[in-house]
């Protein structure tokens, strides 16, 4: 059914929104696979992340037998890369597209869902950058703990070592577990699956319990790390530690 | 009550294409005056508050009882209508701006067609015509009335889309309105009919996906419009859809 052509042609004046593009171009496809990526792999990511890391509540030892099973999985290389680093890469770089598309206007309208739209951003951002440092630390320089799992624990450890990287750390895990958990909301709302306000709400409730549980959880991990006594991560040590754990 | 002089600063711009700038005005405050009111004032006796005479200030306004959508301007910064508008409530001196996302017809008159060429890509209107008479159509239901009737409020003011931070140039984004548009024509037995095109359209370029659920829109609708419950109910209807053909193909 073709849309008859308007006769009279519309007056174009500088400086308007363009009209719906429908049918055309394939940005639903993008932002929609934005919006999933954040919970499918990532936030199952994190889930992960936060769970195995927890393992350092039950000492060096346990820490170190968590990371070798994860170290043991089959292709694990690859699994990083299609489950962890590209969908948080595509995740990261379409949110800062996204951010510099929108126009935050909190200031002239200062009401909660639109300091949680600006804050999504930031969270996401600050993440992003606490990502990079924390990745190039402990997984790209340094001892290898893939290969020596038992010099894991105390190349953490000694991330600890000056309060400004403690509070790096702090607020790393304060705005992901903040992104992971609003991201929920958000999807739930977006996607169709909380559609009333009240579902909404009770929803939201949920989420802030999430972020809560995310935020006492690495907390406690942080806490861990930080009581223990310095472990070894001289890779020579810690292989010999790690035969004798076995 | 002996009240002062109201003062309003007003940003003006002759035609599309001239330079923005700001006049002053001073009037006698009276009960129950607002912004329209104001402005009509100001027509009848066009001087500015230092006694420059002036033009009169062109802006649109029709109803002036918050149902024909024709007065929305920015007043102290926010979107709002200015028939509703009282005075007495607004912090002095009043600014009035045009919608900033919207082309300047001429001082405080905007150019709003993107809402109608939007209304025209979703195909917001109920199908009948053919080429004999159709009858009547199937009942609406209770409950689908109770639903359409909200979103059928909408008076096209495009408050939702000013304060939205989505709705600019570069996302061409299609707006609140537009969207509940779709789910109120959707809803109708008849209006279905193209409820797969209208669905269709909204995931093109500058479609539903925009949305940041920054639920200015909900919060500044003059008319309570539940345009977030819209937006989640059409934004899942789309996905649905999406999937489906993605399988059927």
């Amino acid at each position: 059914m073709a849309a008859a052509p308007s006769t009279a042609a519309p007056i174009k004046l500088p400086g308007g929104v363009s009209p719906l593009r429908a049918g055309q171009g394939h940005s639903f496809l993008w932002r929609r696979l934005h919006s999933l990526t954040g919970i499918v792999p990532v936030g199952l990511f994190l889930i992960e992340h936060f769970f195995s890391n927890a393992y350092a509540t039950k000492g060096p030892g346990a820490y170190t037998k968590q990371v070798a099973f994860l170290s043991s999985f089959p292709f694990v290389v690859t699994l990083e890369l299609l489950g962890i680093w590209l969908p948080i890469l595509y995740h990261s770089l379409y949110g800062f597209y996204i951010w510099y598309r929108g126009d935050s206007n909190i200031r002239d309208y200062p009401w909660a869902g639109n300091w949680m739209y600006a804050a999504q951003r930031w969270t996401g951002a600050i993440a992003f950058f606490y990502m990079g440092w924390h990745t190039w630390h402990l997984r790209f320089s340094g001892v290898h703990i893939l290969t020596y799992p038992a010099a894991a624990f105390g190349k953490v450890q000694l991330e600890f070592h000056s309060p400004a990287a403690v509070a790096f750390y702090a607020v790393g895990i304060f705005c992901a577990s903040w992104h992971f958990a609003y991201g929920l909301w958000l999807f739930a709302a977006k996607w169709g699956i909380t559609q009333g306000p009240v579902s909404r709400r009770r929803w939201g409730y949920v989420c802030i319990l999430i972020a809560l549980v995310f935020m006492a959880v690495g907390a406690v991990t942080m806490h861990s790390f930080m009581t223990t006594p310095q472990q070894p991560v001289e890779p020579a040590a810690s292989e010999l530690d790690s035969f004798t754990m076995r | 009550m002996p009240e002062k002089p109201v003062l309003f600063k007003i940003r003006r711009q002759a035609s599309p294409a001239q330079k923005a700038y700001w006049e002053e005005f001073e009037l006698a405050w009276h009960a129950g005056m607002n912004v329209i009111s104001s402005l009509m004032e100001i027509a009848r006796n066009p001087l500015t508050r230092d006694g420059k005479a002036t033009t009169p200030i062109t802006y649109d306004s029709n109803c002036l009882e918050e149902v024909c959508g024709s007065c929305a301007m920015l007043i102290n910064g926010k979107a709002r209508m200015a028939c509703s508008a009282l005075v007495a409530k607004l912090e002095q001196p009043i600014r009035l701006e045009a919608l900033s996302k919207f082309p300047i017809i001429r001082d405080l008159s905007v150019d709003r067609s993107v809402l109608f060429e939007n209304l025209k890509r979703v195909k917001a209107w109920v199908p009948i015509d053919g080429t004999y008479d159709l009858g009547a159509g199937p009942r609406l239901t209770m409950e689908d009335q109770e639903q359409a009737y909200p979103l059928s409020r909408c008076i096209s003011c495009c408050c939702c889309m000013e304060v939205c931070p989505q709705f600019n140039r570069q996302t061409g984004f299609v707006g609140a309105a537009t969207i509940s548009q779709v789910r109120l024509f959707n809803t109708h037995p008849t209006g279905a009919a193209l409820k797969r095109q209208r669905l269709q359209a909204l995931m093109g370029d500058g479609g539903i996906q925009e949305c940041g659920y920054a639920q200015n829109c909900v919060e500044v609708c003059p008319k309570d419009i539940p345009l977030t419950r819209s937006i989640s109910e059409v934004g899942g209807a789309v996905m649905k859809q999406a999937i489906g053909d993605l399988l059927r193909r």
